[in-house]
């Protein structure tokens, strides 16, 4: 064999974990502004009445959802990217000058994107489509980052000595094409300035479909952003970190393979259960509705093939918060996938949709699952990358408590809210007229909305030891050997 | 077979590519056009109308508030009739919403007036004890931006072809037809027209004086859009 | 033919096509394993052994052209 570069090159991968910290807080750190802004609504003039327009939930909102999907989670998946990527397919990006210029180039790219991002939302430039609203210039950005990702990924296998793919990186290349083809057909759109000839703002654009259609579009999209953005690529990471955290090879590779295939196929129909009972054909509803609960089988294969690879060493669990963060994850990930598909039955539907009870699911999979991987995960890559043990474990420990607490504040308080109002919109008298005023079902709702503020709270507080765990642990960890880094992540007292 | 396509990562994208678009094409593909049909009595909107559907856009009104009646008895007694899919024809985007934390406006137009609006707007608790809205008081000094709404209106007309300047059929069989100024300077006029309607019926001082100047606030855009919500 | 038949013949003959394939798929990774040709749980150890100095689980020949 030629003589191989020692050592894998981390240096674009400890980037991304950077961005991934940073934009986690800020992410969630405006979601909890946003929970005490529903319980409270004095807080939405925070910073006094003049600057009311940046600090009000209109304006926050939409900067929540795009700073934890395309800041907080994208960032996880580059991150993960460049260290899973290298290790499975046995080749370093130092081996490939091109690669690694053109991984920094994808960092440069990603920061310029999330500011402009940052700023264009906080200014109400929105195309107001869910997890797609940022206008065309923008789009045509993300779309550059996206393709040199693809190049990387597409390029790491080129120059692979491992024959045959693992598992994983058949997750990150559906994450790359499903991503790709949804985020393209959602966001073609019409600028107006060309079309009238520079007349009015040069950013605005008008959609390319209409009513209905755009509803369809865009919900087939927005269901599968959750697919191809929070399931596919943290399925990726806990089929590397989970094995090789805990030693154990996955309990069956054949039903990965199986569960992949069943995923990719059945997801993508799934999108109509964000349209139950409106004007969308009843037969896409119906076929929403139906796919949405044949999806339960793909999705619990990966993560009973998870839990199962703890089998004889479900002892690990107690002694490696580590291995908590990711069972946890794996069993809020059958959590979320079994209520999602309660929630797109028909007759469930009509009770849940438009209410809190959505925001709980959001949540219960968001936090517990997506959140929970990607910090375990950069827990478990820290020492492989900055060489050091990790600072400390009762850290960590405590952090996952805090964390695990917040969550289940969270989806139980959404819960309880959700049929609430469900219940409430729906109650007649006994004379057949509405029992409720709107604004009953809203007051009513105070101490939940401030539960889900106090669950948020304890969630970010616990993001804020992450960060400082992983700070000290890059700064003043103690050095550590390639020996120690085998499996069990070392860590500090 | 599959042996294969696990060792070819090239020939394994594109059936990942297959097997993820398929769902696309069946579902999506064949009802589009019959589905943007316009039901009668849709009209596309008018310059003001549009500066304010941006308006509610630009404050992401829709992640609170829906548009869309479903067809249950408790929607039709407190929102009105259920949505058709054709009184959506000219929406481009879609403003249905997925959340609501406050009611459903899509026939907003049918039961609230400008003044209810205008009190509501600049102190939601005040007018709705327990709302838990926040208040819009920079709406009543931000401009509209009526140019980029006329640019939308010349956009539409050009590619989708809405049916502006054309004799549109209503529901009591009489005939409306929705103007589209030839120019920028014609189309802020026709606004500006439109507004001095709306501010009429408000009562803060600013917004009158600015409309009289000939600016139009924010306000008058968003309430323009939300009366016409029927 | 209007398109709402053609749809239904799409989403049926497109179901059977998969469960086919899926069941096929599991056939072929256990009859496979049983018949000795491939064992497909020795990819699992990717990602442990995964060291740059590791042996990989299948070396890429040189006579096997590297697909992009």
């Amino acid at each position: 064999m030629e003589n191989r570069p020692l050592e894998y090159d981390y240096t674009v991968a400890k980037m991304f974990m950077l961005t991934t910290v940073v934009l986690g807080i800020v992410g969630m750190l405006v979601g909890v502004i946003l929970a005490w802004e529903l319980a409270f609504p004095a807080v939405n003039t925070i910073a006094g009445s003049g600057l009311a327009e940046y600090t009000n939930f209109s304006r926050l909102r939409p900067l929540h959802t795009d700073a934890v999907i395309f800041g907080f989670t994208v960032s996880g998946i580059f991150a993960t990217w460049y260290y899973v990527g290298q290790r499975v397919l046995k080749v370093s990006m130092a081996e490939s000058k091109f690669l690694m210029a053109l991984g920094k180039l994808h960092f440069v790219l990603y920061i310029l994107l999330v500011a402009s991002v940052v700023g264009s939302l906080l200014l109400g430039i929105t195309t107001s489509k869910e997890y797609a609203e940022f206008e065309w210039p923008i789009d045509i950005a993300v779309v550059v980052v996206w393709v040199i990702w693809g190049m990387q990924i597409f390029g790491l296998i080129g120059i692979r000595r491992e024959k045959s793919l693992y598992i994983s990186i058949w997750y990150y290349i559906a994450t790359f094409l499903g991503v790709a083809m949804l985020y393209l057909f959602n966001n073609m759109e019409v600028p107006t300035y060309f079309v009238s000839g520079g007349i009015g703002a040069w950013y605005h654009s008008v959609s390319m479909y209409s009513g209905t259609n755009d509803a369809l579009v865009q919900w087939w999209y927005g269901h599968n952003a959750v697919a191809f953005g929070f399931t596919v690529p943290i399925v990726a990471m806990i089929y590397y970190f989970l094995p090789k955290e805990s030693g154990q090879a996955v309990y069956s590779y054949k039903l990965s393979l199986l569960a992949f295939w069943g995923l990719m196929f059945v997801y993508l129909w799934a999108g109509g259960h964000h349209l139950l009972f409106s004007t969308v054909p009843d037969w896409m509803q119906t076929m929403g509705s139906v796919f949405s609960v044949v999806l339960i089988l793909p999705s619990w294969g990966s993560a009973i093939n998870m839990l199962l690879t703890m089998k004889g060493e479900w002892q690990q669990v107690a002694s490696s918060p580590l291995i908590k963060f990711m069972i946890l994850a794996s069993t809020f990930y059958m959590f979320s996938t079994l209520e999602g598909p309660i929630q797109a039955i028909k007759s469930v539907n009509a009770l849940a949709h438009f209410t809190d009870w959505i925001v709980g699911h959001v949540h219960d999979g968001v936090l517990g699952w997506v959140a929970f991987m990607i910090m375990a995960a950069l827990f478990h890559m820290a020492p492989r990358v900055f060489k050091r043990e990790i600072y400390s474990k009762s850290l960590m420990n405590t952090q996952f408590w805090i964390q695990t607490l917040g969550v289940v504040l969270y989806f139980t308080s959404m819960w309880i809210a959700g049929i609430t109002q469900g219940m409430m919109w729906r109650a007649h008298d006994e004379f057949g007229n509405l029992a409720y005023s709107f604004i009953d079902t809203v007051t009513v709702l105070h101490p939940y909305y401030t539960i889900r503020a106090v669950g948020g709270t304890l969630y970010l507080v616990g993001m804020f030891l992450f960060a400082y765990n992983m700070y000290k642990t890059m700064t003043s960890g103690r050095r550590v050997e390639e020996s120690e880094l085998q499996s069990a992540s070392p860590m500090g007292a | 077979m599959f042996h294969w396509l696990e060792k070819n990562p090239f020939f394994f994208a594109v059936a990942v590519f297959v097997v993820i678009a398929f769902a696309g094409l069946i579902e999506i593909l064949p009802n589009f056009a019959q589905a943007s049909r316009p039901v009668i009595g849709t009209k596309p909107y008018t310059t003001l109308e549009l500066a304010g559907r941006h308006v509610y856009i630009k404050n992401s009104c829709n992640a609170c508030h829906s548009q869309l009646v479903r067809p249950f008895k408790s929607e039709t007694d407190r929102y009105g009739h259920y949505s058709l899919s054709g009184e959506y024809a000219y929406d481009r985007p879609f403003l249905w919403g997925s959340k609501r934390t406050g009611p459903d406006l899509m026939r907003v137009g049918n039961y609230r007036t400008t003044d209810w609006h205008e009190n509501h707007m600049k102190d939601p608790a005040a007018v709705v004890p327990g709302s838990i809205m926040p208040a819009y008081g920079w709406m009543f000094k931000n401009k509209a931006d009526v140019d980029t709404a006329y640019a939308e209106q010349v956009t539409v007309n050009k590619v989708f072809k809405t049916p502006y300047n054309a004799e549109l059929p209503m529901a009591d069989g009489s005939k409306v037809k929705v103007a589209l100024a030839d120019s920028v300077e014609a189309a802020r006029a026709s606004a500006l027209e439109e507004a001095k309607v709306i501010a009429a019926d408000m009562k803060d001082q600013d917004v009158k004086d600015a409309v009289a100047k000939g600016e139009i606030p924010e306000i008058v855009a968003l309430i323009a859009y939300l009366n016409s919500l029927k | 033919m209007d398109i709402a038949t053609l749809q239904a013949y799409g989403y049926f003959f497109l179901t059977a096509f998969l469960v086919v394939v899926l069941y096929g798929y599991i056939y072929h990774l256990y009859s496979a394993e049983k018949k000795g040709t491939r064992d497909y749980e020795k990819y699992g150890n990717i990602a442990l052994h995964d060291d740059i100095s590791d042996q990989p689980i299948e070396e890429i020949s040189k006579t096997d052209e590297i697909k992009k």
